[in-house]
């Protein structure tokens, strides 16, 4: 009850007052709208403590004397005394020293004019409830260490307590509060309260400036005391250059290892990368054709190679078709000028195209082609019909050499099928062109002068012919050319040309320039020949053989072509003085063997 | 009056059989297991630093819970009570003296005693203090346990001070200090009335006082334990 009652009266006493100092006691500031009134009590170290007041609008109670402080501790519920000490120095304020402090008490105060008896401010409070210590003293810092990258260091703070708090005797139990900023920054950080004098800092950056200032306070109360004076804490960044050495030198050696590294790969694989980095332009190049060979300066290969090319042939077809395969022997002072003749002959083929003579570019060379004419021309034949193009990459001379044999039963066939071509005139390819030229005067220089011959009417069996006579002719020579004996069985074997034989003789030439053939000529055994011409032919029914020309072995006074001085016979030149080549039809194939020579002799 | 009286005897009978209990039985120390064993001895500073350390522990939460409890329940202008240190709603056998002269001139027995009476006279209140608090709709569970944690190492400290006086001052017999404690009676509920708040209110004020009296005492007698001379008044 009595406990209750006198809750009541001081919550009434509370609500009633008009001034309250509440426990985080503001002070120091006037306020001078109201009347006189406290401003504020205030202890230092619990042990004394100081109340000042106001006067406020009442400018009249400003005199001193005119405002009295009284006080009662409630724990006595005693009478109200005075102040015990007004300051004398400080104007309004009243001073309550050790004897008139007590802790655990509740003091009152009272702020009355007594003239008037009128209490104009009255507050209430626990001493320790107003304490406010004072600031830490000796604050000072130690660096703690350095980060690596020289960035950031932690340093420990340290400080004294208040001298005037009495912490030793746990009069006070003190906790303190660091506080640090940038210098000129505006913000401070501030650090959990701290029981200890030191705290420690961490994560200060270098070169930077800091302010470190700390605070204090009552454990289990809520009022700071005034901070300490700031302390400057600043690290200069080392520059490390002892980190730093290494690392350069390091640097530096690796860069220089890696150049080198370079150079040696370089170096090594330059071919390589002269390849990949500049690679080479591709030469004009001639498929079949190697650019040594046009080094070493063998035409004839060249020409071969050159002539079997499918594009030269039609050249060589439409432009100078008689113009083929003549083979000049020329002895004594023809041989002089056999090669300017010969040249000459070969001259006027090469001004159609200078791969003309060269048109099978077979091994068996002009004689090969014109002998065999059912091997070779049905794929020539073939491509000089109008419909026919060039034969595409087929070499016919490489091909034709090397698998000539087996390929024959193929071609005859072939050919059977294409000697209507060959047969017929009405081969529009062919009505102008003549394998064949029929050697219609002799130069007074043993030039042979050619003329247009004419077809033959039976080539089939000279072609039937002319296949054995090529197998004969492959097997015994190397293709080039064939031999008198050659010559001579496969004259034997071929009976005596029906129509004059003509047009198609070769002529052995001895010095065949290399430079235009491509060494294929046929050479005959004999070297004195004289020009002589057996221009017609046998009147044998009987077909002449296959054999595409003749050797000339040697030429009579009459200037007539001696096919073989073995015979007795003269040079079978019976037509020669009669007839001067008369239009003899042109035998594409076939020669004049000494028994059809002497058949011809009158 | 009947009631008073009974509860005034029960509460002297219940003193006395707790100084009986602590001076006839000696403190029975317990290893792990739970089996009684040989107290282990401790120096007598080391258990005064225990002791004040108990002291300043208590004396945080109480404060802690003041904090909280006003907080709560607590209307702003009331706040100022806070200021005044509450009323004192118990006597006490005898005064304490609140300048520090005073202070520094009461012996160590006496300062010991004070501590210990102190300790006593606060341990059913704060009983009653959880109960009420349970009472409450909207306790906040922290208040409930600091309260609760509060008793408990009342109970310890209170050990301690016996056997710190039983040391220093070599004395067996502890006096049974009798105080006339107004207790609230129970079929008074009414928890969420002002009053009671005020009442409550003033309660935790009055326990945080005499909290920071016990943890002072203690430091004082520490300090003249280490260095009497500057510990003295002068």
């Amino acid at each position: 009850m009595a406990y209750s009652l006198s809750l009541g009266l001081l919550y009434l006493g509370l609500l009633c007052g008009n001034g309250l100092v509440s426990a985080r006691s503001e002070l120091f500031t006037p306020d001078p709208s109201r009347g006189p009134h406290f401003t504020g009590c205030r202890s230092r170290e619990q042990e004394t403590f100081r109340c000042w007041w106001s006067a406020g609008i009442f400018q009249n109670l400003t005199e001193p004397g005119a405002l009295r402080v009284f006080y009662q501790t409630k724990n006595f519920l005693s009478e109200w005394q005075e102040c015990p000490d007004y300051t004398r120095t400080v104007k309004n304020e009243c001073y309550f020293n050790k004897t008139f402090t007590q802790i655990w008490t509740s003091y009152c105060i009272q702020l009355r004019s007594v003239r008037e008896n009128i209490t104009y401010d009255e507050a209430c409070f626990t001493v320790e409830n107003i304490v406010h210590p004072d600031p830490p003293i000796g604050l000072n810092w130690t660096l703690l260490n350095v980060s690596r990258s020289g960035l950031h260091f932690d340093v420990l703070v340290r400080w004294a307590p208040p001298p005037s708090a009495d912490v030793q005797m746990g009069w006070m139990s003190l906790v303190y509060q660091v506080q640090y900023r940038v210098r000129n920054n505006s913000h401070w950080e501030m650090l959990d309260l701290e029981s200890g004098t030191q705290q420690s800092i961490y994560g200060l950056h270098t070169d930077k400036e800091y302010e470190v200032r700390v605070r204090c306070k009552m454990s289990a109360f809520d009022n700071f005391g005034e901070f300490s004076d700031s302390i400057i804490v600043h690290v200069a960044k080392i520059p490390s250059k002892e980190s730093t050495f290494p690392t350069t030198l390091v640097l530096i050696f690796g860069v220089i290892g890696v150049v080198i590294l370079l150079v040696l790969l370089i170096f090594s694989q330059q071919q390589r990368l002269m390849v990949i980095f500049l690679p080479p332009i591709p030469a004009p190049k001639i498929k079949g054709i190697d650019p040594e060979l046009l080094k070493n300066g063998k035409l004839d290969q060249l020409n071969s190679l050159l002539s079997s090319q499918d594009m030269y042939k039609p050249d060589f077809y439409h432009e100078d078709p008689w113009v083929e395969f003549i083979q000049l022997d020329l002895d004594d002072p023809a041989e002089k000028n056999e090669s300017s003749d010969t040249q000459h002959l070969l001259g006027v083929s090469r001004s159609g195209s200078s791969h003309v003579l060269n048109f099978k570019s077979d091994d068996d060379s002009g004689r090969a082609s014109c002998y065999d004419p059912e091997i070779s021309n049905p794929e020539d034949l073939a491509s000089l019909l109008p419909g026919h193009s060039g034969r595409g990459d087929n070499h016919p001379l490489v091909s034709r050499s090397s698998s000539s044999i087996p390929d024959l039963g193929v071609q005859q066939t072939s050919e059977i099928e294409e000697t209507p071509i060959q047969t017929q005139p009405a081969v529009p390819s062919w009505v102008n062109m003549d394998f064949y030229a029929q050697v219609s005067d002799f130069t007074p220089a043993g030039g042979v002068v050619l003329s247009p011959g004419q077809l033959n009417s039976s080539p089939v069996k000279k072609k039937g012919e002319g296949n054995e006579k090529k197998i004969q002719y492959q097997l015994l020579s190397d293709g080039a050319y064939t031999s008198e004996n050659t010559a001579r069985l496969l004259s034997a074997d071929v009976p005596p040309s029906p129509g004059p034989e003509q047009g198609y003789q070769a002529f052995p030439t001895q010095a065949v320039e290399g430079n235009l053939w491509n060494g294929e000529y046929l050479v005959s055994a004999n070297d004195s020949q004289t020009p002589c011409l057996v221009p017609e032919a046998p009147p044998a029914p009987i077909l002449p053989p296959v054999s595409d020309y003749t050797v000339v072995q040697e030429v009579d006074a009459q200037h007539s072509l001696l096919l073989n001085p073995s015979s007795s016979q003269p040079a079978i030149c019976p037509h020669s003085p009669n007839k001067h080549l008369p239009v003899i039809p042109t035998m594409p194939m076939g020669y004049l063997t000494p028994d059809l020579l002497g058949n011809l002799t009158p | 009056m009947n009631r008073v009286k009974v509860l005034q005897a029960w509460l002297w009978c219940v003193s006395l059989w707790s100084c009986w209990l602590s001076h006839a039985i000696p403190l029975d120390c317990k290893d792990e297991t739970g089996s009684l064993i040989q107290c282990t001895s401790i120096s007598q500073e080391k258990l005064l630093d225990r002791v004040i350390q108990h002291a300043e522990l208590i004396y945080r939460v109480s404060e802690e819970s003041c904090t909280l409890f006003e907080d709560m329940f607590v209307p702003y202008p009331l706040h100022a009570l806070r200021n005044q240190g509450g009323t004192v709603w118990h006597t006490k056998p005898f005064p304490i003296p609140g300048s520090k002269t005073e202070i520094q001139q009461i012996s160590d027995k006496w300062l010991l005693h004070s501590v210990l009476m102190l300790v006593q006279s606060w341990m059913e209140p704060l009983i009653y203090l959880q109960t009420t608090l349970n009472r409450y709709d909207d306790a906040p569970d922290a208040l409930l346990n600091k309260t609760k944690w509060v008793s408990d190492k009342l109970l310890s400290l209170e050990q301690g001070v016996v056997v710190l006086i039983r040391k220093m001052l070599d004395e067996g017999i502890l006096t049974p200090s009798v105080f006339e404690h107004t207790l609230t009676p129970y079929d008074e509920p009414s928890p969420e009335v002002l009053e009671s708040i005020l009442r409550d209110y003033n309660l935790l004020i009055c326990f945080k006082k005499d909290a920071h009296k016990m943890e002072t005492f203690l430091k004082l007698l520490k300090c003249r334990q280490s260095n009497k001379l500057s510990c003295l008044s002068y």
